[in-house]
């Protein structure tokens, strides 16, 4: 059965490898020219946190987008792997062929669908890890590795994204039985729950922590924090983000007042500003995750993907056993 | 679960094992009926052509015989045992779909070393003497093959397989007269070689192909089964009903199996869906 299953994507495999071959040529080449920049900039600024913060982003250009390209990983090998696995022999009528020889059908798939989630999972592996190696200096000069976008190419998560949608487009095929609508819903299922999953249930998988601070002062959280929301707040409890725009309807007309017309000129009257709004009680306010939750949320992430995915899979095991082939 | 002998059979009396057994075989797609209350019998070592119209349930017969499909009523057992997704039972039946079903992208050799990799039994050596002798050649995408030579490589797979009981569901319907001769004396070649241990059901149109290869008969039209039996003894028992009466010399004509078959093909119609089965197992 393995042997089908190699003869089968063998040709595919290659050009896989292949591509990964050349990004990791890319991101190596990059990530070690990145890494002797960072150390030569952690040399000129020896520990002084406000000669770091003065330094510019580490890339510029078209590898800065390089690990996004992570991004689309999964959902490509759902499309062209996945979706196709039941899909297409049922189409060409292979089945008969694999399903007249000495193995059932549940045997048949768990082989196919075994050796495709493991392909997956390695694949998405491998290219979370160069990422996260890649992105490490820029982590730590912009704090950013638990920020949308970072979170999602860095860490375990990209292997559950890449199990999932394999086995998204492995069902969405056994239900279909035909490859063209299982692409469809393989890729507009994947976009779908990415969206939903990182924008509405994300930010609450544990409940998020505020601080408060004197309007008047500042306050970053601290380590890679995930800031989900920053601003102020009145005693009476008007919540303003940053923002002038935003701040002046907001404000006791005696602050008003105070607001510059050009606020980006004359930070002094800025302060006058905050000033006047902690006399009315006013208070600046952080909600964020804490940096120490970054590998929870990891885990809790990948553990949604991977659960899902089972579920999936069951339902591919089910019809296949249940139909009449 | 489903009784040894189906009642009315004379196999009862014979000790000839059976390799085909169905009692009340029946399948039904939502509203509509594929295959009702099938009753038929094959001996070990028979081959049986399988005939009826279009849609009469022949592949709905031998799916379910497979073990692909299940029934809805009645019961099956071929070999002894009930058809069902075991691989030892998959082991022991060859089942060649209407579509000569191959992957167009693989060389027969390819399909000969997924086969080894799949089967417990598996005689390699027996598909490439075959389809060398055949002109076939081996490394070639079987998509670039010839009609025939496709049911040629898929006929040898199956028969790599060396099942006990052969399913072959129309192989060749789609081919020429040449490659359909070849085909079938692929066929012949493989029973004469099975001793007696491989049993054949081949459902056709193509009747006066049957006749030269078949000695058994199972005749479906409108999803039951109208005739089935010897098909000597089926000629000889409708050439008596037929034949004798204002003849006093006893002049017997000579029914060919197509003048049988066609004769009862429309019977579904005509005797209103009548139960015509006829049995005469062994010769």
């Amino acid at each position: 059965m393995t042997w089908l299953v190699w003869r089968q994507y063998r040709a595919q495999g290659a050009i896989a490898l292949a591509l990964l071959a050349a990004f990791a040529a890319v991101i190596l080449a990059d990530g070690f020219q990145l890494a002797a920049h960072w150390h030569s900039i952690l040399t000129t600024c020896s520990g002084n946190n406000a000669c770091l913060q003065q330094q510019e982003p580490l890339v510029n250009g078209v590898v800065s987008d390089l690990p996004d390209i992570s991004l689309i990983v999964p959902t490509v090998l759902g499309i062209l792997w996945g979706a196709p696995l039941v899909a297409h022999e049922l189409e060409s009528r292979t089945t008969d062929f694999a399903w007249a020889q000495s193995v059932t059908r549940t045997r048949w798939l768990a082989v196919k669908i075994g050796w495709l989630l493991l392909a997956a999972a390695a694949y998405g592996g491998v290219i979370a890890a160069l990422t996260t190696w890649w992105s490490g200096p820029i982590n730590a000069l912009s704090a950013s590795a638990f920020v949308p976008g970072q979170f999602d190419t860095q860490g375990i998560v990209p292997v559950g994204y890449a199990v999932f949608a394999m086995a998204l487009g492995i069902a969405a095929g056994t239900v279909a039985r035909r490859t063209l609508p299982a692409i469809a819903v393989a890729l507009g299922g994947f976009i779908a729950l990415r969206l939903v999953v990182s924008t509405v249930l994300r930010p609450h998988y544990m409940a998020a922590v505020t601080t408060y601070y004197k309007v008047t002062g500042s306050f970053t959280p601290p380590g890679q924090a995930w800031v989900l929301g920053q601003g102020a707040v009145s005693r009476s409890g008007v919540v303003v983000a940053q923002g002038w725009g935003d701040l002046y309807p907001a404000l006791p007309a005696s602050c008003q007042r105070l607001l510059p017309t050009s606020p980006t000129g004359k930070s002094g009257s800025e302060s006058a500003v905050f000033s006047c709004m902690q006399a009315h009680g006013w208070r600046g306010f952080a909600t964020y995750q804490p940096a120490g939750r970054y590998w929870p949320f990891q885990g809790i992430e990948t553990g949604i993907y991977l659960l899902l995915a089972a579920a999936l899979i069951a339902v591919a095991f089910a019809i296949i056993r249940r139909r009449d082939a | 679960m489903c009784p040894q002998r189906p009642p009315g059979t004379l196999a009862a009396m014979k000790p000839q094992s059976m390799a085909v057994e169905t009692h009340e075989l029946s399948k039904r797609y939502r509203r509509v009926s594929a295959l009702t209350t099938c009753t038929v019998t094959v001996p070990e070592g028979r081959v049986c052509a399988l005939v009826g119209p279009n849609g009469a349930g022949k592949t709905t017969l031998l799916r379910m015989l497979a073990g692909l499909t299940r029934p809805t009523g009645g019961t099956a057992r071929v070999l002894d045992g009930v058809p069902r997704q075991n691989a030892a039972f998959l082991a022991e039946i060859g089942f060649l779909a209407q579509e000569i079903p191959l992957y167009r992208r693989f060389s027969a050799e390819d399909h000969i070393r997924i086969g080894a990799h799949m089967n417990p039994r598996w005689d390699a050596s027996l598909v490439r003497t075959q389809l060398t002798r055949l002109r076939i050649p081996l490394g070639q995408r079987v998509g670039t093959l010839s009609g025939g030579q496709r049911a040629q490589v898929a006929l040898a797979l199956t028969l790599a397989k060396r099942p006990r009981l052969l399913l072959l569901d129309e192989p060749v319907a789609a081919l020429d007269p040449l490659a359909r001769q070849n085909f079938l004396a692929t066929l012949t070649a493989a029973v004469a070689d099975g001793g007696g241990g491989l049993t054949v059901v081949l459902s056709s149109h193509l009747v006066s192909d049957l006749e030269r290869v078949c000695n058994h008969l199972i005749l479906l039209a409108g999803s039951r089964v109208q005739l089935s039996g010897d098909i000597d003894t089926l000629l000889t028992e409708h050439k008596v009903l037929a034949g004798p009466g204002d003849d006093a010399a006893g002049q017997k004509q000579n029914l060919t199996l197509e003048q049988m078959v066609v004769a009862y093909m429309g019977a579904d119609e005509a005797s209103g869906g009548k139960h015509l089965t006829t049995i005469g197992e062994g010769s």
